[in-house]
């Protein structure tokens, strides 16, 4: 049974997958080709100089992608299922709903994860070839928190989607929305690290949240 | 159902969410509510009337007064801080011949001009861990950036070439050997230096190592220097914190602290001198250094107080001192604390880190 909900979860979101594969590889090869750019242009010298006295990382066109994909994803998973109430299939699926809705959201955050491990290694394998390792080391620390972001993004949406209830769905995202927002308090460099405990144990919290919609909405409120 | 979906959870981590987000969301719209308007005055040492004068912006204006009370007008205060103000006073003819029998001109005022500052919050962010060592002696008048940095090691100093991104093994070998030859015991405890070329000079790096000795470090003609900065007068245990100057009148290499919060500077000879003030913790205080050619005004910023020091600019020794409380907290803040008695903050003035305190104002 949950191979069927995982086949039929990639049969729905395969098209997204692949285009949100194509958006982050084009965006992390565009932020490398700038970097190469700017070590030719500038020289290497000056752009480690640069990079070191004045803790430039040249990454911050990243840091709401990783928010933004999650929320998608959320979306694209979600909306169908709550706008003609295609949900009721899978809860009367002849597992408990927990099992189906756990598969559905540890399917999308596995792939997320995978997309943005992807993400993180290209950028790192890539950057060692220029940049010292306290650099690429750096440029990890500083994104990080922006991909725990782009997780709880996608829990936190998950949650307000599954609520049946519109003025519920409104609390849920007043709720969820600055816990998402402490992934991004700072731009600068390296400056998240205390908070990553924090933000990895939010990660486990709000994905328990859409089950208690989902089981809202098997109490029929509306 | 799985015992962790029980109802009573998800309830109980939907209160728990909710109340850290009220502890942090409140707290932070009640501030952009009602903003602080913390002004501090700028504060120099007048040593003709012996005085610190007091520049405060008021209705748009500046306004000049002295601890006492006494206000001044633009031009009784230039003429008050002759050293600070002398472009003035040169444009008006103003500027005396000499003061405390040393002949004063622009270029001597604005040699011996310095200033330094620094906060917690400067000192309190992450290290990159890469330091680049500017040639001290190129016989040029502009400073050069190197095609190189270093990284610290546990036993020694490592330099990378830039546009292969290899270590320099001669470089980084020659350089730890010099230092371990001087006595330095690796690995590297404390270290500053400025990296930026828009400066005169270059005294390289001020070190610690891992016997608390302090050294400094500079590269000579591609060649390194080092040198022990002795203090067996002054017995100093620990330091907590070095920095590095190149003040124009190159009679200073630095100011460092111990752990005793003892403040002292570092002469271009090579000795350490006690700099007159009572305790400056950099984990704690702001710190503003005005100096001239007679005395420096000291300025500390306490979680409590400011406190305002004038010291001989040559041996260091306190002239004046004033400590003035902060004022009452607004009555704003008053209501806060009492109609939000926990407040989660993320941010904070002594770092630049996100970090999670509580009632941390």
């Amino acid at each position: 049974m949950l191979r069927a909900i995982f086949y039929k979860e990639w049969l729905k979101l395969r098209l997204f997958w692949c285009l949100a594969f194509v958006i982050h590889i084009g965006l992390i090869a565009y932020l490398l080709l700038a970097l190469r750019s700017t070590l030719l242009a500038t020289g290497v010298v000056e752009t480690w100089a640069t990079m070191i006295g004045r803790d430039v990382l040249m990454v911050n066109a990243l840091m709401y992608i990783p928010l933004i994909t999650g929320v998608c994803i959320a979306l694209c998973q979600w909306l169908p299922e709550m706008q003609v109430k295609r949900i009721r299939l899978t809860l009367h699926l002849p597992i408990d709903y927990t099992m189906s809705i756990g598969a559905m959201l540890f399917c999308s955050l596995l792939c997320l994860c995978g997309l943005f491990a992807l993400d993180a290694a290209v950028l790192a394998i890539v950057e060692q070839i220029w940049l010292p390792r306290e650099l690429v080391w750096r440029t990890f620390l500083t994104c990080l928190p922006w991909y725990i972001g782009g997780l709880l993004g996608y829990s936190v949406s998950s949650w307000c989607l599954l609520e049946p209830q519109w003025k519920i769905r409104c609390v849920d995202f007043l709720i969820g929305a600055p816990i998402v927002a402490l992934c991004f308090l700072t731009a600068q460099p390296a400056c998240n690290i205390a908070m990553w405990p924090w933000l990895i144990l939010a990660i486990p919290a709000t994905m328990c949240l859409p089950f208690y919609s989902v089981y809202r909405f098997k109490l029929g409120k509306q | 159902m799985m015992k962790i979906f029980q109802i009573y959870n998800f309830k109980f981590i939907i209160c728990f969410l909710a109340l850290i987000v009220l502890a942090w969301v409140l707290p932070s719209l009640y501030e952009l509510v009602s903003p602080r308007t913390d002004k501090t005055p700028f504060v120099v040492y007048s040593c003709l009337d012996s005085t610190f004068i007091k520049m405060e912006v008021q209705d748009k204006q500046v306004h000049y007064t002295d601890f006492r009370g006494q206000e001044w007008s633009k031009s009784e205060a230039d003429s008050l801080l002759p050293l600070f103000s002398f472009r003035q006073l040169v444009a008006e003819g103003r500027l005396p011949d000499s003061l405390y029998g040393v002949a004063l001109n622009p270029k001597l005022i604005q040699q011996n001009a310095f200033h330094f500052k620094t906060s917690p919050k400067q000192l309190n962010k992450p290290a990159v861990g890469l330091y680049t060592m500017l040639e001290s002696a190129s016989g040029r008048v502009d400073l050069q950036l190197p095609p190189d940095v270093f990284r610290l090691t546990k036993d020694g100093l490592e330099f990378i070439d830039c546009e292969t991104n290899k270590v320099n093994k001669a470089k980084s070998l020659s350089f730890s050997r010099e230092l371990t030859k001087h006595g330095f015991a690796f690995p590297v405890q404390l270290i500053w230096g400025n990296g930026t070329t828009r400066k005169d000079y270059d005294n390289g790096f001020l070190l610690t190592d891992s016997n608390n000795r302090l050294f400094q470090l500079k590269m000579v003609k591609g060649t390194p220097w080092v040198r022990e900065i002795t203090n067996e007068k002054l017995k100093i245990k620990n330091y907590i914190q070095v920095f590095t100057l190149e003040p124009a009148n190159r009679k200073l290499i630095g100011l460092v602290v111990d752990d005793a919060y003892q403040l002292y500077a570092v002469r271009c000879t090579g000795e350490l001198a006690h700099i007159g003030i009572d305790a400056y913790d950099p984990q704690t205080m702001q710190i503003t250094i005005t100096g001239d050619l007679f005395h420096w005004t000291i300025t500390e910023y306490t979680a409590t107080d400011s406190r305002y020091y004038a010291v001989d600019a040559n041996t260091f020794e306190q002239v004046a001192c004033a400590i003035v409380p902060d004022p009452e907290r607004p009555i704003a803040q008053k209501i806060e604390r009492i109609i939000l008695p926990v407040r989660l903050r993320f941010t904070s003035w002594r770092t630049q880190e996100i970090i999670p305190t509580i009632n941390d104002d």
